[in-house]
C-alpha cells in the first residue's frame, strides 16, 4: 500500500543506538553548520523562550539579519553593530535571520535530539515519526545530494534504520488539512459572518500565525481555525493512530520532524493537547534529522526507498506540494473546485498560483460558482501589505495563503543552509569592516 | 550574479570583490543576494511540482484511500465528515491576542519595524 510508485523492499532493521555517546543538557552541538542549544522544554511558556539567539562572540555586525526580519526583533545593541533577538515576544521564530548570517553567529535555544535519542533506546516508548513535507526536498544535501533532490524513500527507511516504531507521515497529515480547510472555506462562502469572515487566512505556518496574533490580533477570526498539517496529525496519532495501531497513547512519544524553526514553538503551545496528552512531544528540523542520521552510523545513499505505514501515512500529490509557496492555495482549490462546481477537475495543475517570491494573486474561474479570488504571499513583509488591506475593509479575496519564508517551507529555517550564505562570508566580513569604518567615520 | 549555488568558489569571491567594490560606492548588495537565494529556493521547489506529478498515484486529498477510511459515513473515526463535532474537538484550535507584551516593548522604548 503506498501513495506513491515506489516498489516495496525488504524489512529494516534499527541499528544499535546503546554505544552512542551523548551531549548533555545545556550543553552547543553543531549540526550540519548550525549550532544548537541542547535544551528539551516541556510544559513551558513558548513565548518566554529564544528559539534563535546570537552569539555576541561570533557577530560581525554586518546587518545582514536584520534585512530578512519583519518584526525588527533582530537588532543592534551597540555601536559596533553586535546583533541580538531584543525580545522573544518580538521573534516569530521564523529563523530567516539564522538562515542568512553569514558568519554563522545565530544559534537556535531548543534542540530535543538528545531526547529523542534516549526515547529511541528506550523498549518502553513507542516512538512516532511524523515527517513533514518539505523535508524530503531537502534532507539530501546534508548527504551529497544535489539542491532539491527528492529523498522521501531514503528518509522513510533511514527512520526505521533509526529505530522509529511508526513511520507515519505529516505528508498525511496535509492531506486531512485540505478536507478540513477546504470545507471551511466552502462554509465561510456559503455563510460568512462576523466570527467568520471572509478572506479566510491559510494558519499551516506557525510563525505567520504568531505574526497574526502579535501584530494583527483584529484579523485573527479571519485565520482558519484549523490546525496545523502536523497539529492534526499528531492529534490524531494519539486518538485514531492509538486505537489503529491497539498502542496506549500513554506510551506514545511523537517526534515532528519539520524544516521549520517555528515548528517548536508551536509543539509547545499550551492548547496542543486536545488527545488528552501532549499532542507533539519533540519537534527537530531537518539539520537535526540529518544529524541524527550521521551520528547513528546509518550509509543514508545505500538505504533502500520505503513507504510510510500506510493508514496515517498514505499521501498525495495535493499533500506533497504543501511544502513550497502556493502549494496549500492549489492543493485546497483541488478540492474545493470539485465541491462548489459539482464536476471532476480533470487536470490538477492550478498552475496561476505557483509563486516563487512575493506576492500573486489570480482568479480562479469555477463553473456553477464564479470567480474565487485567491491570494499568496510569503515573507512576512509581504504578509503585512495583505493584513493591511484586510484591516482597511479593501481585500477582495475569498482566500490568502501565508508562509513566512520566501518561497515556503521548502526555504524553512530549519533545513539545510544555501551553501553560498557561508561562502559569501569573507565578502561580507570585507564589507562590514567597510561599513564599520563608514560609521565610525561619520560619527567622529 | 547568475547562480551562486552553482558558482565556483574562486567566481563567488572574485563577485564578491566587485560587489565590495560597489557597498564603497554607496550600493547596496542585499538585492542581489536575496536574487540568489532564490534561485536556490527556486531548485527545491521545481522538484516538488516534479514529484506531484510523477510520483503520486493520487493528485488530490480527497481521492486518497486512508483519508476516505478516515472520514468514511460509516466506520469512519471522523464519520460526521470535515468541520463535524470530532474535528473541531481534535483539528481546529483557537488563537490568542499576543500584542500587549509588544506594547509593553515599545513603552519600554524598544524600537521594532511594525
Ligand atoms: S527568527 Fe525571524 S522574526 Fe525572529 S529575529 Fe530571526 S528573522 Fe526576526
Ligand atoms: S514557512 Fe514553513 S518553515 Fe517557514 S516558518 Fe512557516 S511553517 Fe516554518
Amino acid at each position: 500500500m503506498s501513495g506513491s510508485k515506489v516498489k516495496k523492499s525488504p524489512k529494516i532493521r534499527p541499528v544499535d543506538l546503546s554505544g552512542l555517546k551523548f551531549d548533555k543538557e545545556g550543553t552547543m552541538k553543531k549540526m550540519e553548520d548550525v549550532d544548537y542549544l541542547i535544551n528539551a522544554p516541556r510544559g513551558v511558556d513558548p513565548d518566554n523562550i529564544y528559539f534563535v539567539q546570537v552569539d555576541t562572540s561570533k557577530c560581525e555586525g554586518c546587518g545582514e539579519c536584520e534585512e530578512h526580519c519583519a518584526t525588527g526583533a533582530i537588532q543592534a545593541i551597540n555601536d559596533d553593530g553586535i546583533h541580538q533577538v531584543v525580545n522573544p515576544a518580538a521573534c516569530m521564530n521564523c529563523g530567516q535571520c539564522l538562515a542568512n548570517c553569514p558568519a554563522g553567529a545565530i544559534y537556535e535555544g531548543v534542540s530535543y535530539v538528545e531526547e529523542v535519542f534516549e526515547k529511541l533506546r528506550d523498549p518502553n516508548t513507542v516512538v512516532v515519526s511524523m515527517p513533514a513535507p518539505a523535508v524530503r526536498y531537502a534532507l539530501g544535501e546534508c548527504f551529497g545530494y544535489p539542491t532539491g533532490t527528492y529523498v522521501g524513500g531514503k528518509m522513510q527507511a533511514a527512520l526505521r534504520k533509526l529505530g522509529f516504531d511508526y513511520i507515519w507521515d505529516n505528508q498525511w497529515g496535509a492531506d486531512v488539512t485540505v478536507m478540513e480547510e477546504g470545507t471551511e472555506l466552502i462554509e465561510r462562502i456559503k455563510h460568512p459572518s462576523k466570527e467568520r469572515p471572509l478572506p479566510q487566512f491559510t494558519s499551516c505556518c506557525p510563525a505567520w500565525i504568531k505574526f497574526c496574533e502579535t501584530f494583527y490580533p483584529d484579523l485573527i477570526p479571519h485565520l482558519s481555525t484549523c490546525k496545523s498539517p502536523i497539529g492534526m496529525l499528531a492529534a490524531l496519532a494519539k486518538t485514531y493512530g492509538a486505537e489503529q495501531t491497539k498502542t496506549p497513547a500513554a506510551k506514545m512519544y511523537t517526534v515532528s520532524i519539520m524544516p521549520c524553526i517555528a515548528k517548536k514553538y508551536e509543539g509547545l503551545r499550551p492548547e496542543m493537547d486536545d488527545s488528552g496528552f501532549r499532542d507533539i512531544d519533540a519537534t527537530i528540523n531537518t539539520r537535526e534529522l540529518a544529524y541524527m542520521i550521521k551520528k547513528a552510523g546509518i550509509d543514508f545513499k545505500s538505504l533502500p526507498e520505503q513507504e510510510p505505514d500506510p493508514v496515517l501515512g498514505m499521501s498525495t500529490g495535493a499533500a506533497t506540494i504543501f511544502g513550497t509557496s502556493g502549494g496549500v492555495m492549489e492543493a485546497a482549490l483541488r478540492l474545493a473546485y470539485e465541491v462548489l462546481s459539482g464536476q471532476k477537475l480533470t487536470n490538477p495543475d492550478i498552475k496561476v498560483v505557483r509563486t516563487h517570491e512575493g506576492i500573486k494573486t489570480a482568479d480562479i474561474k469555477i463553473p456553477n460558482f464564479g470567480t474565487l479570488k485567491v491570494a499568496v504571499a510569503s515573507g512576512l513583509k509581504n504578509a503585512a501589505k495583505l493584513c493591511d488591506e484586510v484591516r482597511a475593509g479593501k481585500s477582495p479575496y475569498h482566500f490568502i495563503e501565508i508562509m513566512a519564508c520566501p518561497g515556503g517551507c521548502v526555504d524553512g529555517g530549519g533545513q539545510p543552509l544555501d551553501p553560498s550564505i557561508r561562502e559569501a562570508s569573507i565578502c561580507k566580513y570585507m564589507i562590514a569592516k567597510i561599513n564599520k569604518r563608514y560609521r565610525k567615520r561619520r560619527i567622529a | 550574479m547568475k547562480n551562486i549555488a552553482q558558482m565556483t568558489r574562486r567566481g563567488f569571491l572574485k563577485a564578491c570583490g566587485i560587489a565590495a567594490g560597489y557597498m564603497v560606492l554607496g550600493f547596496n548588495m542585499t538585492k542581489d543576494a536575496i536574487a540568489a537565494t532564490m534561485e536556490f529556493i527556486g531548485l527545491r521547489q521545481k522538484s516538488v511540482y516534479k514529484a506531484d506529478a510523477t510520483l503520486f498515484k493520487y493528485r488530490k486529498s480527497q481521492d486518497n484511500p486512508m483519508i476516505k477510511k478516515l472520514y468514511d459515513k460509516k466506520h469512519g473515526f471522523l464519520h460526521e465528515g470535515p468541520c463535524g463535532h470530532m474535528s473541531h474537538r481534535l483539528l481546529h484550535t483557537n488563537y490568542y491576542d499576543r500584542s500587549a507584551r509588544i506594547k509593553a516593548l515599545k513603552e519600554k522604548g524598544i524600537k521594532l519595524s511594525l
